[in-house]
């Protein structure tokens, strides 16, 4: 001690990553409104501008024990994304021969029906509960493998991390990625010429002719059902694991290839085909991306100081005057977990485009948190999630 | 349109409690409050300089799953935004907010909580109110369903929503800020503006929205606004408590 006292004083600057963890409100403040005499462009703390997205990069098949794999990097934000396809049996749902028998009755109908067309056979709804009625999609997303500091690896789900399995889950039956019908194993009985079958048991099977003659090329049967297991571990956390998670399973999901099955009579039982040459990708319906923006206020009290809330009107007029001046609040794209922890108010926006017109399409819209965000933000953030939209599908056809 | 009832302080134990039924959607909720209370076990990761706010969402049948988790992170949001948690006593402590489904339909696993959503708000906002906690602004929130044909049905049933191409639940404070938005299935941006304008409507009634000729067939369609409704159930309350005071007067 006595020796090390005449040695050089501490030195009285701070280096700005010590900055950054004693004030972290102040450091990015300081970033975003630069003094004006320093002639400084508005910049966040981590070298972006507002509302531009961290570094993306996505990878798939590196998992081969899976159906289909991902690995989506969004900066420092990992997350790998593996599914797996295994067969539910009809024989095991409960509910199956009731609820099937009325439905295939209905289908029937319908086929009789001259002006029911194939394809809007297809995109009926009722065909498409099967997925949300029978659980077809299982997403889990586990945050306990250390990835951030918060969290303990080997702890039970988080709430954070149970609300992110729901909110993909829902994402996936909001949208209808995955089609219903993808997702079948069907049986088609042979259609056994008529007189085949009445050479060979005249006497006994009378009564079996006579039905199966009426519904033969008709009585197709489903027999079985691919039920996805959509995991995602978080390996990295970095901020805004949602982005990352959904367009992990994204990019999963356009991977992943399903075995030919089909049921075996003699066994009684699903059989699946080695060939890769016959298995089959899905086919899913759009691409929609997800985009994530926080808010981050100058003011670090304005949320709890009941008498300077001004209402939405005079905040109108707030803005419209500030535009030249000071900036009180920004929309931040993408934030990562540092910006993360100074702000409260979230926007999360999942746009698609239709296929033919290009027209952006709005899946899903969240806001919470807070009040910054009305519709003429949201209208902005809508046309930056769009964007985002281009650059995210060209990552993922890439990969 | 038969409007939302509310009681408030039906629990006598809680520190603050409200029961809401909501006709149009069946849904009935009973939520009480607690606070300021000491929370155990306080980690670092969470402010010391404010309190802390839990919200606890439990279903009629089943027990809790992740669509709960989900909901509870929502309201945690709307009402960490609102409620004072700076001012005296309540620094480092809890304030604990529990919704319970009574009746109307459950939710089951995957599905959408945006229809019973604002039915939780409000409760919440009266077991709040019921506890006087402070509070910088109130809200009222409502769900509204776009249907195929473009219809905006106010406060769907489980059917009608089930149907709907989108969904919509939007909260507004008492100073007309949008608080919560929260909408899925497909849309465009502008049907989410007519959305916005009728769900303000609503809440708010027209005055907020300006004396268009055209809003002003809205309001008698969606009758008191919901901000109304609010307010005179706790004057209600606070007539009827205070009731020996003003008969003494």
């Amino acid at each position: 001690m006595a020796s090390a006292a005449p040695s050089v004083p501490p030195s009285l600057t701070l280096p700005p990553s010590q900055f950054a963890r004693l004030q972290p409100h102040a450091y990015l403040l300081a970033h975003l409104s630069p003094p004006a005499s320093s002639n400084q462009p508005s910049i966040r703390a981590n070298g972006r501008a507002t509302s531009q997205f961290r570094v993306t990069s996505a990878n798939t098949g590196s998992l081969t024990h899976t159906n289909g794999s991902a690995v989506v990097r969004v900066g420092d934000t990992t997350a790998v994304c593996g599914v797996r396809a295994e067969i539910l049996p009809t024989d095991d749902i409960a509910s199956w021969s009731v609820s099937h028998s009325s439905s295939s009755m209905n289908k029937r109908r319908k086929l009789t029906n001259p002006a029911q067309k194939p394809t809007q056979e297809e995109e009926d709804p009722e065909d498409e509960t099967h997925i949300q009625q029978l659980n077809l999609l299982v997403p889990n997303l586990s945050l306990s493998t250390g990835c951030a500091p918060g969290f303990i690896p080997g702890a039970p789900p988080s709430a954070l991390a149970q609300s992110l399995s729901h909110q993909i889950l829902n994402l996936l039956h909001s949208t209808r990625l995955v089609r219903a019908e993808d997702l079948r194993i069907w049986y088609q009985p042979p259609s056994l010429g008529q007189e085949d079958l009445e050479r060979h048991n005249e006497s006994e099977q009378m009564d079996v002719d006579a039905e199966r003659g009426e519904e033969v090329g008709k009585d197709k049967e489903i027999k079985a059902f691919w039920v996805l297991y959509i995991d995602i571990m978080i390996i990295s956390l970095a901020g805004n694991p949602f982005d990352a998670a959904w367009a992990a399973v994204l990019a999963a999901l356009r991977d992943t290839k399903l075995p030919r099955a089909w049921w075996d009579v003699d066994n009684e039982m699903v059989v699946c085909s080695d060939a890769v040459s016959e298995s089959r990708k899905l086919s899913l319906r759009g691409l929609p991306v997800a985009s994530s923006f926080c808010v981050f206020e100058a003011d670090a009290a304005a949320g709890w100081r009941a008498v300077i809330i001004p209402d939405a009107e005079e905040e109108r007029e707030i803005e419209e005057s500030a535009r030249k001046g000071i900036q009180r609040r920004w929309i931040l794209a993408d934030p990562d977990g540092y910006e993360e922890g100074l702000t409260q108010e979230r926007v999360c926006i999942v746009v698609d485009k239709e296929e033919g017109t290009g027209k952006t399409v709005i899946v899903k819209m969240e806001k919470n948190g807070g009040w910054a965000v009305d519709g003429k933000e949201l209208k902005a953030l809508v046309d930056i999630s769009a964007q985002r939209w281009g650059e995210v599908k060209h990552i993922l056809e890439q990969c | 349109m038969v409007g939302p009832a509310a009681t408030l302080t039906p629990l006598a134990r809680a520190d603050g409690s409200a029961s809401y039924q909501c006709p149009s959607t069946g849904s009935n909720i009973l939520g009480s409050v607690n606070a300021p209370v000491e929370l155990p076990g306080r980690r670092d990761a969470l402010k010391p300089e404010e309190a802390t706010v839990e919200v606890f969402v439990k279903p009629g049948t089943a027990p809790a799953g992740v669509g709960e988790r989900y909901v509870e992170g929502i309201i945690k949001g709307v009402l960490g935004r609102l409620i004072l948690g700076r001012e005296r006593g309540y620094p480092r402590r809890g304030v604990v907010v529990t919704l319970a489904t009574v009746g109307g339909d459950s939710v089951g696993r995957g599905d959408s909580y945006l229809t019973l959503l604002p039915a939780l708000l409000h409760t919440a906002l009266l077991a709040l109110l019921s506890a006087s906690v402070p509070l910088s602004m109130t809200f009222s929130a409502t769900v509204l369903a776009v249907s195929d044909s473009g219809e905006i049905i106010r406060e769907p049933s489980t059917e009608q929503a089930a149907a709907a191409k989108s969904l919509h639940v939007l909260a507004f404070s008492s100073k007309g800020h949008l608080l919560l938005n929260e909408s899925q299935g497909a849309f465009d941006f502008e049907t989410w503006e007519k959305v916005h304008q009728r769900a303000l409507a609503i809440c708010h009634g027209t005055s907020a929205i300006g004396s268009d000729g055209d809003v002003a067939m809205v309001e008698d369609v969606d009758g008191q606004p919901l901000e109304g409704t609010i307010r005179e159930t706790i004057e209600d309350q606070v007539h009827r408590d205070y009731a020996w005071k003003i008969d003494a007067v």
